[in-house]
């Protein structure tokens, strides 16, 4: 067995030693080495596209309906607004913040905020409407610091600053846009039920009756290849190619 | 499946009789109403609105408002101009067989036709009528042959199965075809959907047939059955066996005149000449063959490849046919062309 045994020190060795440790303890007490963040008088810097509470823009919204059908957790459901269109509604209960909603949405209706702390009631309070989705939620501000980690080669970098995040993001347009458009791969499976043309938002696709036979037509400069006609498609005959 | 695309297309406006009503009001007025409606749900297939079945009718609730007028379930329908079809038909090779891998009704050979086609390679997913405890038929896609240790897969059902429906689904997960079995007029209306929309044409590769006579509809046949004593929780085995309907259970057997049930038969059954299933790739039944053996009718290329397969892989014990015995179900039915007429 080893044995341990004190270091033969002499009086100054000792006593700088113990001015090194006291030297550490006031440095701290001054500006304390912490990594966590103060909340809520801190906020961290949450980059741009952080998935946090979703917003809703009924303007843009071509009621495709993707946002519900491709949600994970389920948490869309889609509610009718005295337009008689359908609307998305988020249920925070449910919610896992995937936001592929987000990035399914052709119409670019949703977009993301850097919110990530409202706070409810009860879980019937977590169910979003839709109204409630147009305008950010009412946040008390209480932060006056901002907090940024930044990770050099060495460490981890705490950068403090005294100023107040904004929590909004201004629309990130898509890294690639690849313009599409709808196109039919099998006409003579077409059954004609007009489903497209009724559910087209932006009129490309035409319908005319002559002599018995009737002519679908889809102008590709008006479609803006949203993907809406492909999907409600009952034979699944469309298809969206690259213009 | 085509690779070019198009923007733009034609589409076929099919007639109408009654020329200011929706396509679905032309169909309820000369097929439904007139009780020549098979209950094959061709239409309900095609149908982008919502045709479906009420009260053992196909029918389509609110069509005045939801009906897009498309004419798509009359182009399909069998029964819109009905050309009765009867006999034997053409065929390549009248047979029997017995499955050594399945149990069924008889000799099992629907079900090793489609898992042999399965795994040919020819097709990958089946529909199967399957049942649940109270009889009571439900769709399977059946991909693997082990999925058919689900032993109410194979066996008769006397009720009429949602098979089309279920093949439009089945059409649009399918990579390399799917095969199905039904009742002569399901085989019929699967003809007509491969007539009209190339979709299928390319993507339904199998279609087996049954022997029928006639069919009947759940509620009514279980109503009857109760009546007569039968205990759905131990039923096994219903069969028709020399114009008596027999339903075997686990303590017993109840026997009865098929006649007796004729009020309970569907409309639309009175009306169909088809016993043989003239329009499939290969007809099933018990009749013709020997106790344990179904008969089968090879009629196209693609059914006797299969069977070749079986034979190959000796998939099955075959025995010889004898089409003579079919000769008095296709009279009995032969006869019910005085019906149309009425």
């Amino acid at each position: 067995m080893k044995k341990v045994t004190v270091q033969d020190q002499s009086t100054l060795e000792k006593a700088k030693c113990h001015a090194a440790a006291i030297g550490v303890a006031m440095k701290e007490s001054i500006y304390p080495l912490t990594a966590t963040v103060q909340y809520p008088r801190q906020r961290k810097k949450m980059p741009d596209n952080f998935r946090g509470y979703i917003l809703f823009d009924p303007e843009k919204c071509i009621n495709c309906w993707e946002c519900a059908f491709i949600c994970p957790a389920n948490a869309i459901r889609m509610k009718e607004a005295p337009n008689k269109k359908y609307y998305p509604t988020v249920d925070y209960g449910k919610c896992i913040f995937c936001h592929f909603c987000i990035d399914s949405c052709s119409g670019g209706a949703l977009r993301t905020t850097k919110i990530h702390d409202v706070a409810y009631k009860d879980m019937d309070d977590m169910v979003t409407l839709t109204e409630e989705m147009i305008e950010p939620p009412e946040i008390i501000r209480e932060d006056k610091t901002l907090v940024e980690y930044q990770i050099d080669k060495k460490d981890l970098q705490i950068k403090k600053t005294r100023e107040v995040d904004y929590l909004f993001v201004d629309e990130v347009p898509p890294s690639v846009e690849i313009p599409m458009v709808s196109q039919c791969i099998d006409g003579a499976s077409c059954i004609g039920c007009h489903v497209c043309e009724q559910v087209c938002e932006s009129g490309a696709i035409s319908s005319a009756i002559a002599n018995g036979v009737m002519r679908m037509k889809i102008d590709t400069d008006t479609c803006t290849g949203c993907g809406l006609c492909v999907k409600e498609c009952s034979m699944q005959i469309l298809k969206l190619v690259r213009k | 499946m085509a690779t070019e695309t198009e923007s733009e297309w034609e589409i076929k406006v099919p007639d109408k009789p009654l020329k200011d009503k929706v396509y679905f009001e032309n169909l309820k007025s000369v097929v439904i109403d007139t009780e020549m409606c098979s209950r094959c749900l061709t239409c309900a297939a095609v149908c982008p609105g919502g045709i479906t079945v009420v009260n053992n009718k196909v029918d389509f609730p609110d069509y005045e408002t939801k009906c897009f007028d498309c004419g798509a379930c009359v182009r399909v329908c069998p029964r819109f101009k009905y050309e009765p079809k009867s006999g034997l038909g053409d065929y390549i090779e009248f047979t029997a067989g017995r499955s050594k891998r399945f149990a069924g009704q008889d000799g099992a050979m629907v079900t090793e036709l489609l898992v042999s086609a399965i795994e040919m390679g020819m097709i990958d997913r089946a529909l199967f009528a399957g049942r649940d405890e109270k009889w009571a038929t439900e769709m399977f896609h059946v991909r693997d042959s082990e999925q058919l240790a689900i032993t109410t897969l194979g066996g008769t059902k006397y009720t009429f199965a949602d098979v089309l429906p279920e093949l439009k689904k089945a059409v649009k997960f399918t990579k390399s075809g799917v095969g199905i079995v039904g009742t002569p007029c399901i085989v019929s209306g699967v003809r007509k959907l491969q007539q009209e929309y190339p979709i299928f044409r390319e993507k339904v590769k199998l279609v087996v047939g049954l022997f029928c006579t006639e069919n009947f509809h759940y509620d009514e046949i279980s109503s009857f059955l109760k009546a007569k004593g039968v205990d759905f929780s131990k039923l096994v085995k219903t069969d028709i066996i020399k114009g008596k309907f027999i339903s075997t259970m686990t303590d017993g057997k109840v026997k009865f005149k098929v006649t007796e049930a004729e009020d309970i038969v569907a409309s639309g059954c009175n009306v169909c000449t088809d016993f043989t299933a003239l329009e499939s790739d290969a007809s099933c039944g018990s009749v013709g063959s020997a106790n344990g053996f179904s008969t089968v009718v090879v009629r196209t290329e693609a059914a006797k490849k299969v069977i070749a397969f079986i034979r190959a892989k000796g998939y099955a014990d075959f025995d010889e046919g004898d089409p003579a015995q079919l000769g008095f179900l296709i009279g009995h039915k032969q006869k019910r062309a005085e019906n149309i007429k009425k």
